[in-house]
């Protein structure tokens, strides 16, 4: 119990003093009956949880939302299932790659004897009916590259070669197109056999691109 | 409040630090002037300040702040520095010695206690060892008060925010250098003490303590208050899921104070256990089961 007298009188700094200390005296016998535990850098005490209950700075933060996918992955009951790169096989009892060097889907390509029902190459057959399976797969799917090369067509099919046009979000770039010109002093020979060929383009008897009669009533006009 | 949009990779990685986080970080304490100062209160701002280092930034100059009238500079200080604790000085013949303790919480001023400084004296008066930098102290609060009246104990609970440092699980007993003591009595007054610990050998086990008073020394008077809004405190107060303890399953306490837990065991294998031995039971070799029946078809 604090006397009120002691600390209004002189001496309220030596009562206060001796009363603090009577008080971390006690703290410190507390500290010390939680666990100790000693190491070269010196003597650490495990503390209790925090009672006092003191307000954050920021309040908790809100779960991030999901994202499209995330959700309908959700919806679905999708889970992300990393595929292991290695496979047991249970011929040899061994652990292998899935694919590549020393992989398990080579069909038995590194085998080193085939029997021969009729007298055909069987490792050569074997070597087409991958490159056929591999080839088929390849035309399920479109190549990028190629999805790409006809946006850029249809961007330069129009009246003005797509000058005018908005570039949209996303659009890929057009890139390593670059003008050529034939050098200034060259080959005569092939200069003259281009120009031949347009001029044989436009009104050679072959197959020719001009329709004369269509051509004839415009300069009519 | 100012939103800004990062331009860079650098005021992203400023501003992800800032965002809130579960497990928060040391928050920071501004110690500011306010219009007009004494010597007093530049004293007092200055040991306040360097108890609560490295956690602590000091404004130099006045600034015209009355956080009672106008709490719009305060949240743009708090917003600007990332720093949600505030303590202002100032000095007028109205309110001479003035200090004014300012939590805020998201960005808003959460409670505010005003009090007066009677009697000071600075740190640099006591010529003793000082504790070291970022040492968490011990916390001494004497007097009833600071359990029953509600503006003592906010003033704890704000004392001990700004000076408790990080929550750490166990802790160094070097690192116990220093007791920040208040006593409260009566008369709204506050004494504010920080003394530096010196362990001795004893008889006991445990060390004796004695002090010695570093300073600095405040004999405070309270005065205006503005506590935080009940729904705003239970907010600020929320402790995440996340650090909650798990509830633990299937262990309950009996009336005898026991601890009565329930355990799940596998099926146990019934072949392998051991009974007692009998001659009949012996498994023989299975020729001498073919013999046995053999003689008994004999019998027959």
């Amino acid at each position: 119990m604090i006397h009120k007298d002691l600390l209004i009188s002189n001496t309220a700094d030596e009562y206060l003093k001796e009363y603090t200390r009577d008080g971390t005296q006690l703290l410190i016998n507390q500290i010390f009956q939680s666990s100790l535990n000693s190491s070269e850098s010196g003597i650490a005490v495990t503390l209790p949880d925090p009672i006092t209950a003191i307000p954050r700075e920021k309040p908790i933060p809100k779960p991030k939302p999901l994202t499209r996918w995330e959700k309908f992955a959700k919806a679905k009951g999708i889970h992300h299932r990393k595929k292991d790169k290695l496979i047991f096989d249970k011929n040899t009892g061994e652990w292998v790659p899935r694919w590549g060097y020393k992989g398990t889907n080579h069909d038995g390509a590194d085998d080193w004897l085939i029997p021969v029902p009729d007298n055909t190459d069987q490792f050569a057959n074997r070597r087409e009916v991958k490159k056929q399976r591999i080839s088929k797969n390849e035309a399920r799917h479109p190549l990028k590259e190629e999805l790409q090369k006809t946006i850029l067509m249809s961007k330069t099919s129009t009246a003005s070669n797509g000058k005018f046009d908005k570039v949209l979000e996303g659009e890929p770039k057009i890139k390593g197109v670059k003008r050529k010109f034939e050098p200034n002093v060259g080959d005569t020979k092939k200069e003259k056999e281009t120009n031949l060929n347009i001029l044989n383009k436009l009104i050679g008897k072959n197959d020719s691109v001009l329709n004369v009669r269509k051509a004839i009533t415009k300069i009519n006009q | 409040m100012l939103k800004i949009t990062p331009k860079n990779a650098r005021t992203r990685r400023i501003l992800q630090k800032r965002e809130p986080k579960i497990e928060e970080n040391v928050k920071t304490a501004i110690f500011i002037r306010g219009n007009k100062t004494n010597q007093i209160v530049n004293e007092a701002l200055t040991d306040l300040c360097s108890l609560k280092k490295p956690y602590s930034i000091k404004f130099s100059k006045k600034n015209n702040i009355r956080p009672f009238e106008d709490e719009t500079s305060l949240e743009f200080f708090c917003q600007k520095n990332d720093a949600s604790l505030f303590v202002i000085g100032s000095h007028s013949k109205k309110k001479p010695n003035n200090l004014v303790f300012v939590r805020m919480f998201d960005g808003q001023v959460l409670d505010m206690i005003e009090v007066g400084i009677e009697k000071s004296i600075p740190i640099k008066d006591f010529k003793t060892r000082k504790c070291s930098i970022d040492v968490k102290p011990l916390f001494i609060f004497n007097g009833e008060l600071f359990e029953s009246s509600q503006i003592h104990k906010t003033f704890k609970n704000m004392l001990l925010d700004v000076y408790r440092g990080k929550t750490v699980k166990s802790i160094d007993l070097k690192g116990l250098e220093h007791v920040i003591s208040v006593t409260a009595v009566s008369n709204n007054k506050i004494y504010f003490r920080v003394y530096i610990v010196q362990m001795t050998k004893s008889d006991q086990k445990t060390p004796r303590i004695e002090l010695e008073e570093m300073g600095p020394s405040y004999n405070f008077v309270l005065k205006r208050t503005k506590f935080a809004k009940e729904e705003v405190y239970k907010q600020a107060t929320k402790v995440p899921r996340t650090l909650k303890p798990k509830k633990e399953k299937n262990v309950n306490v009996n009336e005898m104070g026991d601890v009565v837990g329930r355990i799940h065991v596998g099926k146990q294998d019934l072949s392998k256990l051991q009974t007692r031995k009998i001659k009949g039971l012996k498994r023989g070799t299975d020729d001498d089961f073919e013999k046995t029946t053999q003689d008994k078809k004999q019998k027959i």
